[in-house]
């Protein structure tokens, strides 16, 4: 940001760069150059604005006016007119009308979000959330008046298959498929589930969601009821989500004060209603049969599949759950349409992800991708790389399901497949990224004291085989591992794969696994060695002081258990049999005197 | 599809007659993470700033864009001009985003995202 005059974003994606983008771009910046306005303007590279068939795009700022279908010759005109004579070049400027990417107005022109392609959080931090003229000023619940006057149920679920959306919650199923088997259930009461369990440590994608734009998740359930031929929608969010709670019930007021939701939707002989249901918190509750014990009133625990809750669900009957992030991703497809949308991302995975950045990096927050990014553009492109000059060691994705992937997959292609791939899950969207200083045993210890303290209790692998490799990883991480424990990890590891009920327990051994896999070297180290290479163990670790102390006695003053000795201007030891690795002594030096060994 | 059309148009009529075509519209970022950050005091400033008979200004909320770090975040989106992004803004800051933008027409460049 700058003072400069305008403010240009060039298409970076692969659809412009076939239509000679990047040429398109020299040849401007030649022209720039002649003109000498290099100085009065400021120039981005955006990530696929999903407009493929009419690139190059090239967005002129202020006044947000695109111009598409570039050729090389257009550059000069473009400078000439707009740059300089601040006429916009009207027979270039396209029109564009499309529900994804409205942010894009208002965020375009940043690194951090100029990157990025923007469907399911298309309208946060661009409305207020709690106003349905907002979002109704956004085109919104046009989607749904489309459906129901223009479209039959059967179309609708066409539409979605069409798509190739896939659930956003983790698993990635098909989610035209699972809206076509409930549909074909004959049962006449049917139900929608909103899954706004989000229990990742470190996920904030749902909330952000409904806090940023509530209505476009109803909007989506009330036209899933519509697909399937359900009246009753049901959101299962976790009341530590307040302020999430609260705008979702003003937005269902809202809506129902409209006739969105309520007795004869806009008019039409189509009835839909939406309830709340307040979820205490338990990370099992995420999985759906275990949230629909929850919704019964019944204590969460998963139960094996089949029969599928598409088939026998919510009070057994047939019964339709998909994520937050998924719902959200309707009414853009019904808008802009399942062949736009299936352009957009890989062979197998279509549309755009969001990620919660988080960890050791400089731009953390949230970012919404096409599917097929790599790991790299996200956390070096978008999230800035790493910070204080650190290096990178590795990206943990999917949470407490998923896997740590070190510097070699960072070209991964994100989508299901590819991520399964090399060893880790897209899952809900977690994405930390961890660099030299974290060590990978304390890491994968983390998860897995987070997935034990949540297993539900109900079979035996996950409950004991968690607490048995909770026991090995802790030993290690004190300096007390036995030669034999990375074999024992493992063979518990697989076993708790095969052998639990729920995708929770069968993916728990995940973190402990890859990190096996990728840094199998670091626990090597932990116990043969009883050494941590990152110095966050602190049983493995020592404080010395090193020769050039100048006996300045700081860290004696902090030392809280009296460890530290030394004269005056002489160098300072430290008594490793006192120390009780609090660290105070090394914060405290001003001579970086003190070191871990 | 006519309902919806006329129901949108309703709502684009309500939305300006709240005064959305005034030249600045300034978007206070309020998520639970905003909040934490401290979003809640900044938007009682510019909440006090109008009170006190700061005109041609359309104050919203909104939800988080997703740039965690810089929070609390603002915006001053005016017709026609590049919109500005404001990362950490304290209440002193909008104390002289009010001041220096809002009164002046004045980017304060340092704390733009």
């Amino acid at each position: 940001m700058s003072d400069k005059q305008y403010k240009l974003t060039f298409c970076d994606g692969s659809g412009c760069l076939k239509n000679q983008a990047r040429e398109f771009r020299r040849v401007f910046e030649e022209e720039l150059q002649r003109q000498q306005l290099q100085q009065n303007v400021q120039m981005h590279l955006s990530g696929c604005l999903g407009m493929c068939g009419k690139g190059p795009i090239l967005i002129v700022n202020p006044g947000y006016i695109m111009y598409g279908h570039l050729r090389l010759e257009d550059a000069s005109e473009i400078v000439r007119e707009h740059l300089v004579n601040g006429r916009p070049v009207s027979r270039l400027i396209i029109q564009e009308d499309h529900l994804y990417n409205r942010f894009f107005r208002i965020f375009g022109d940043s690194e951090f979000f100029g990157r990025q392609m923007r469907i399911a959080l298309r309208n946060c931090g661009v409305i207020d959330p709690e106003k349905i003229d907002d979002y109704l000023a956004m085109r919104g619940y046009e989607a749904l008046a489309k459906v129901l006057t223009e479209m039959t149920p059967q179309q609708v679920i066409e539409e979605v298959k069409k798509s190739g959306l896939r659930g956003r919650g983790g698993a990635g199923f098909p989610t035209g498929l699972k809206w076509e088997y409930t549909a074909k259930q004959s049962d006449p009461e049917k139900y929608v589930i909103c899954n706004a369990d989000e229990g990742d440590p470190g996920a904030f994608m749902d909330r952000s969601a409904i806090e940023g734009d509530p209505h476009t998740v109803l909007e989506g359930m009330i036209i899933g009821g519509y697909a399937i031929g359900s009246r009753q929608g049901i959101i299962y969010i976790r009341a530590e989500y307040p302020l999430a709670v609260q705008r979702l019930k003003k937005a269902i007021e809202d809506a129902r004060r409209e006739g969105f939701l309520g007795e004869r939707i806009l008019g039409t002989d189509f009835s839909f209603d939406i309830r709340i249901c307040l979820g205490a918190g338990a990370f099992v509750c995420g999985e759906e049969t275990a949230l629909i014990y929850s919704i019964e009133g019944a204590r969460g625990m998963p139960r094996p599949r089949p029969p599928y809750p598409s088939v026998s669900g919510l009070f057994g009957k047939p019964t339709l759950i998909n994520n937050v992030e998924t719902w959200a991703n309707i009414p853009v497809i019904i808008i802009d349409g399942a062949d736009w949308f299936s352009r957009i991302g890989t062979a197998t995975s279509k549309g755009t992800k969001v990620f919660a950045l988080a960890g050791k990096v400089r731009n953390t927050g949230l970012v919404e991708t096409p599917m097929g990014t790599t790991l790299r553009d996200i956390v070096f492109g978008i999230g800035g790389g790493i910070p204080n000059g650190k290096k990178f060691k590795a990206v943990q994705t999917g949470g407490p399901s998923g896997g740590c992937l070190p510097e070699q997959y960072l070209d991964t292609q994100i989508d299901y497949e590819s991520l399964a791939k090399a060893g880790s899950i897209m899952g809900s969207g977690g994405m930390i990224v961890i660099d030299e200083d974290s060590c990978m045993v304390r890491m994968a210890r983390f998860f897995v004291e987070f997935t034990q303290d949540e297993s539900c209790g109900k079979c035996t692998p996950c409950r004991e085989g968690t607490k048995r490799m909770l026991e090995i990883l802790t030993r290690i991480t004190r300096g007390q591992g036995r030669p034999g424990d990375i074999e024992k990890l493992e063979r518990l590891g697989t076993m708790i794969q095969k052998a639990s009920l729920c995708g929770l327990g069968q993916s728990a051994p995940n973190p402990v696994l890859s990190t096996l896999r990728n840094f199998r070297e670091e626990y090597e180290e932990h116990i043969h060695q009883k050494k941590c290479r990152s110095h966050e163990c602190t049983a493995l670790l020592t404080y010395v002081v090193q020769d050039n102390c100048v006996g300045c006695g700081a860290c004696k003053r902090v030392c809280p258990v009296n460890a530290v000795s030394g004269n005056r201007k002489e160098k300072h030891t430290i008594d490793p049999k006192l120390c009780i690795k609090c660290g105070q002594c090394y914060d405290a030096c001003k001579f970086n005197a003190i070191a871990k060994v | 599809m006519d309902l919806i059309r006329k129901k949108r148009a309703e709502a684009v009529n309500r939305i300006i007659s709240k005064g959305y075509l005034s030249t600045k519209r300034v978007y206070v970022g309020m998520a639970t993470c905003e909040i934490a950050a401290g979003s809640k005091e900044v938007m009682a400033i510019f909440q006090d700033a109008i009170a006190k008979g700061l005109t041609d200004v359309y104050l919203s909320q909104k939800g988080c864009a997703g740039r965690c770090n810089l929070e609390p975040t603002v915006e001053v989106v005016e017709e026609g001009k590049v919109p500005v992004k404001y990362g950490l803004v304290t209440p002193e800051r909008a104390r002289e985003i009010i001041e220096r933008h809002l009164k002046k027409g004045e980017i304060i460049q340092e704390w733009v995202i």
